[in-house]
């Protein structure tokens, strides 16, 4: 009866505390995982400006690739994803309000440096079959079977593609020149 | 009368000949054949308006693209000319035509942003790693070694237009725009090794496999690397050419297949002695292709005094001298065996060590005596005669003793080479040694001729001057 009563008070204890804080921080998980959510803090605002004119956010498919989904671990990768989105979004806040000067540039420059080719696997999956593209087809290759000394990330070649500032809104679909990767951003 | 009939005779037959003759003119003009071009495969309007108008305008470009691998690969002109609005190297004339109402394809909707000069940036797109390895080589990076080394330049010593149709031809210029946004004529055209691009990238990939071919048999060949590597400051080409591995290829390159697909060119199978190529960059046994000349090397024989890869200071490789030597023994022992490479190795390491302390230590010892003294002036080079004599000692015969030694060719690395060398030596001692004794000074000429070149390094390639 004891125990009885010892396991029914630990369940409600779980009902009661756990579940409420759980709902808490799922809730709170998605409401921070929102453009809208990063560009709360001015220093990412002109990022998140310049993500909404690119076509990672006007498609005629009607996709739109979110901050997270670029630039956090796959969320299938859990503890690194939890940790990683907590680790940044503390960091971030603690150095907003220590002060120091926000260097675009420089945040550029760590955002390709922390980049994982998973990252954009996650939706560009079928890279290496492209009948009309035969050079990308070529170069996706010595990516994704790349030879011991070249590996290399998406983002060498394909940069300056979503956070540029473009001024007027771009649309997939209607892209008078075609895209194409603008080559080794080391040379 | 029958005289009559013959003249009747002959005239109509002239007649007939001539008619023939006409007839045959407008049924085969002599008109070379226009290669032919059908739009069958998957190609985007804007790149099938630059074929058929190229097709016509530059008929050798279009022909020279049609039988390249690019064109079996379906990679058209926009593939690699096209680039984005904004950027500083459009070409403007080129836009104009898109306004030309005469022209068939003259039309705005093909209207495509193109620029004239394809760098190795734009190559990398679908060749990443061959441009990466370029990119490190002493090839891309030539423009910055010139100018650490090079008194004709930093001296201004010669002037910008032999500079342009000289040195620049082959080292590569600094690619500008000009005021009204076209390129500047003194920097273009250029396909030198070391072209500083205006996307900031180094050197052509067309210095050896040419517009608009972008062939792999070709750069193969030597005749690749001889438009540079000639003359009588760096003879690599004549030196080949005695050598045993010229010779064999001269005998037997017909049968040599330049054109086997990449990764599988084989000695012995494919070539029967290496080509230029064969040696520094072809994959060989289990040695990788690579785009880095710099590699394989164990002396730099270009130097004035010889150091290794790893200590010549106007661009240390990185690399480890050993390491890279044994990469070039692997290519080697495809054909050689072990002792025939050690020994080759040893009479090479003595001919440096030889250059070095009996030649070039002494006479360089011998000019900072002289500049010491007084009896040289050293605000210039080459406006003394001895500065000349010294240049040339390691500059011309020096490189052509070592490099003669390097490739096998014994002309080279005697008669051409040191034999050159002992005589250089000897009177540039005796001189020398004539004004110390005489406690004389040397002419300066005050004539030296076109000294009108810029000294000032560029901004490009040393942003820090």
């Amino acid at each position: 009866m004891k125990k009885f009563l010892v396991a029914a008070a630990l369940v409600g204890f779980g009902v009661i505390v756990a579940f409420p804080l759980f709902s808490l921080g799922y809730y709170t998980m998605v409401r921070t995982s929102t453009p809208q959510f990063c560009a709360s803090c001015h220093e990412i605002k002109p990022a998140v400006v310049a993500w909404r004119s690119s076509t990672h956010t006007n498609n005629a498919a009607g996709v739109v690739v979110d901050c997270m989904d670029c630039h956090l671990p796959a969320p299938q990768d859990t503890f690194k994803f939890f940790f990683a989105k907590s680790y940044h979004g503390l960091k971030d806040v603690a150095v907003h309000f220590l002060g120091g000067e926000y260097d675009r540039e420089k945040a550029r420059e760590a955002a390709y440096a922390a980049f994982d080719n998973n990252e954009c696997q996650k939706c560009h999956r079928n890279v290496l079959y492209m009948p009309t593209q035969r050079g990308a087809m070529l170069a996706h290759r010595t990516v994704v079977y790349a030879r011991p000394g070249y590996e290399k990330k998406c983002i060498d070649c394909h940069y300056d593609l979503v956070h540029s500032d473009r001024g007027i809104v771009m649309f997939r679909q209607t892209r008078n020149i075609p895209y194409q990767a603008k080559g080794l951003r080391q040379l | 009368m029958r005289r009559y009939h013959l003249y009747v005779f002959v005239g109509i037959l002239s007649l007939a000949l001539v008619a023939a003759g006409v007839m045959m003119a407008f049924a085969q003009p002599n008109f070379a054949k226009v290669k032919e071009y059908r739009i069958e495969r998957s190609v985007p309007p804007e790149a099938q308006a630059c074929i058929a108008c190229h097709q016509t305008t530059t008929p050798g470009v279009f022909a020279d693209w049609a039988k390249s691998r690019h064109a079996n690969a379906n990679i058209t002109c926009l593939d690699c000319h096209l680039i984005q609005p904004g950027d500083q190297d459009i070409a403007q004339d080129h836009e104009k035509y898109y306004g030309r109402s005469d022209l068939p394809w003259g039309e705005g909707k093909y209207k495509m942003p193109i620029a004239s000069i394809v760098t190795p940036k734009d190559c990398s797109r679908c060749h990443p790693d061959e441009a990466t390895q370029y990119s490190k080589s002493k090839h891309a990076n030539t423009i910055e070694i010139m100018w650490k080394l090079d008194p004709w330049l930093n001296n201004g010593m010669n002037s910008d237009n032999e500079r342009k149709t000289g040195c620049f031809n082959c080292h590569g210029t600094v690619v500008k725009i000009d005021d009204n946004g076209k390129i500047d004529p003194a920097t273009w055209p250029n396909a030198g090794v070391g072209r500083i691009n205006l996307d900031g990238s180094k050197g052509s990939c067309t210095s050896c496999h040419t517009r608009h071919r972008f062939s792999v048999a070709e750069a193969r060949k030597p005749e690749a690397c001889d438009q540079c590597h000639l003359g009588p400051d760096h003879p690599q080409i004549e030196i080949y050419e005695e050598s045993k591995h010229g010779t064999i290829y001269h005998a037997y390159k017909e049968e040599y297949n330049f054109d086997a697909a990449g990764g599988t060119w084989t000695p012995g199978v494919d070539y029967r002695a290496p080509t230029c190529a064969a040696c520094h960059m072809s994959g060989s046994g289990k040695e990788p292709t690579s785009h880095d000349v710099t590699q394989r090397l164990s002396w730099e024989t270009q130097a004035p005094l010889t150091v290794r890869p790893q200590d010549f200071k106007p661009f240390p490789s990185g690399s480890n001298w050993q390491a890279e030597r044994q990469k070039m023994k692997n290519v080697c022992s495809a054909c050689h065996g072990n002792a025939w490479i050690e020994d080759f190795y040893d009479g090479f390491d003595k001919a440096v060590e030889e250059y070095n302390e009996v030649y070039f230590k002494p006479a360089k010892a011998k000019l900072g005596e002289l500049y010491e003294k007084g009896l040289l002036d050293n605000t210039k080079f080459f406006d003394e005669r001895l500065e000349v004599e010294y240049y040339e000692l390691w500059h011309h015969e020096g490189r052509r003793a070592r490099m003669g030694v390097m490739m096998m060719a014994p002309d080279y690395a005697w008669w051409h080479g040191f034999y050159e060398c002992k005589l250089r030596f000897a009177n540039y001692m005796e001189e020398a040694n004539h004004l110390i004794d005489t406690n004389q000074k040397a002419y300066v000429a005050k004539d030296f001729p076109n000294a009108t070149g810029n000294p000032a390094k560029p901004k490009e390639v040393f942003p820090d001057n």
